[in-house]
């Protein structure tokens, strides 16, 4: 049986109308959340609308299943892709995932759902051409569904307890698949302890996002010496809440991908020349140390199409990278 | 066609409106001051000069300062209690 209020109204158009009034929406129109539609998100996931997704206890704030599946439902998402919006809820509102701070920062810290596994291509979530923008429901309604649990339930509204001092546009969406079959790397998920043929979602804060160029070089080494650059440009502090487990995303696209497969490079190589350049002493105010525990904290990511010579710097906000298996039921036919 | 549809919320989005803030001092006149450092820039070094300006005069009966563990997580229980049981005025600050 399902908890929420329900009421009715005279049409869609109504409907839609009444949830921008009352603040239900991230400014663009959202789907009706019928029950219907709500039970049958749940169904996908195995959940009982009363299940507990995870707690913001600074907000005294419990995320069920069934909030999450209303706002997804909103969101524009398929059924099917509510294992996938659990998983994220859940890494989210994970204690290190420090939920109370990355929606309320000044920063404006987003939320980048990375996701691994077959279920990327059995629901089409995008991880080439063009997988961090727009035109991809999987991407984008996922995104979005996280963003509004974090809003509508949550209570991160903007001026109140959304402190952004700008916010910015990923905080509308941000959900992308790690492109697993374009070389011999291993997975993000399998490097963080799951198995290749399991499904799983990394929830990493984003306090800012820097684009790493470089179309010169011809070598691993040289690639990643200008990644290096480029993130010691910013550098990031210690904290004494996060401890040793402070994460760097790198999303590496393939004209810098195919320098590493080319060379036999695998990824825990790139992390071990990674970690003690990064780690350096800062040498000047735009050469500065960034905090790093472990050379696995530094998580790369293959993502993108051919043509730019970039990789992406995914800067954190102040919690870890968590990592959630996708859990779902196999529904009759 | 009517349409049935849920409350996406867990309550109301902004419960500022069912508070009420609590009585405002007309002075700080025997008052016990209340300082959260939330350790970002220095803002530590700003509190603690405040509050010397603040309890120059005399009237103030006393200061709590709460130095928080981390920029990244809220006052520790035993701070909150330190807060709410020794002061009757605070001055929260934040900013990166």
């Amino acid at each position: 049986m399902l908890h929420a209020r329900s009421e009715e109204w005279p049409d869609g158009d109504a409907f839609l109308e009444d949830a921008f009034a009352r603040g239900w929406t991230d400014g663009l129109p959202v789907v009706p959340p019928t029950p219907e539609k709500v039970e049958a998100f749940l169904a996908t996931a195995g959940l009982a609308p009363e299940a507990v997704l995870g707690t913001v206890p600074t907000r005294e704030v419990t995320v069920t299943a069934e909030l999450a599946a209303i706002n997804a439902v909103m969101a524009g998402c398929r059924p099917e892709y509510f294992p996938v919006v659990v998983a994220a809820v859940r890494a989210h509102l994970d204690e290190h995932g420090n939920c109370h701070s990355t929606t309320g920062t000044l920063s404006g810290a987003a939320h980048a759902v990375i996701v691994n596994g077959p279920i990327r291509h059995e629901i089409g979530i995008a991880s080439g051409a063009g997988c961090l923008g727009p035109g991809f429901r999987a991407n984008a309604t996922i995104g979005r569904a996280l963003r509004l649990v974090i809003r509508n339930v949550c209570r991160a509204v903007p001026g109140f307890l959304d402190r952004a001092t700008f916010s910015w546009p990923l905080r509308y969406s941000f959900c992308f698949g790690e492109d697993e079959e374009a070389g011999d790397w291993t997975p993000l998920h399998v490097q963080r302890g799951f198995a290749a043929d399991e499904s799983t979602v990394t929830v990493h804060s984003v306090m800012r996002m820097v684009s790493s160029w470089d179309s010169t070089s011809r070598t691993p080494e040289g690639v990643l010496d200008t990644l290096v650059a480029d993130t010691r440009h910013h550098g990031f502090n210690g904290d004494e809440f996060l401890g040793d487990q402070i994460p760097l995303v790198y999303v590496m696209g393939k004209e810098h991908q195919r320098f590493f497969f080319d060379a036999g490079w695998s990824k825990e190589q790139m992390q071990a020349y990674l970690w003690p350049r990064l780690t350096a002493e800062t040498a000047g105010a735009r050469d500065r140390r960034y905090n790093l525990g472990h050379p696995e904290n530094i998580l790369v990511v293959a993502a993108g199409g051919a043509g730019m010579a970039e990789t992406w710097i995914l800067f954190p906000h102040l919690a870890w990278a968590i990592t959630t298996p996708v859990e779902r039921v196999t529904l009759p036919a | 066609m009517t349409i049935v549809a849920l409350d996406p919320t867990g309550g109301p989005l902004d419960p500022r409106s069912e508070r009420r803030l609590a009585p405002r001092p007309e002075s700080l006149a025997g008052q016990r001051l209340g300082l959260v450092v939330n350790g970002l820039g220095h803002s530590e070094r700003f509190l603690d000069a405040l509050a010397a300006e603040l309890t120059a005069d005399g009237e103030l009966d006393g200061v709590v300062k709460v130095v928080k563990s981390s920029v990244s997580v809220p006052p520790d229980p035993g701070d909150w209690a330190r807060l709410t049981e020794g002061a009757t005025v605070a001055i929260t600050g934040f900013g990166g």
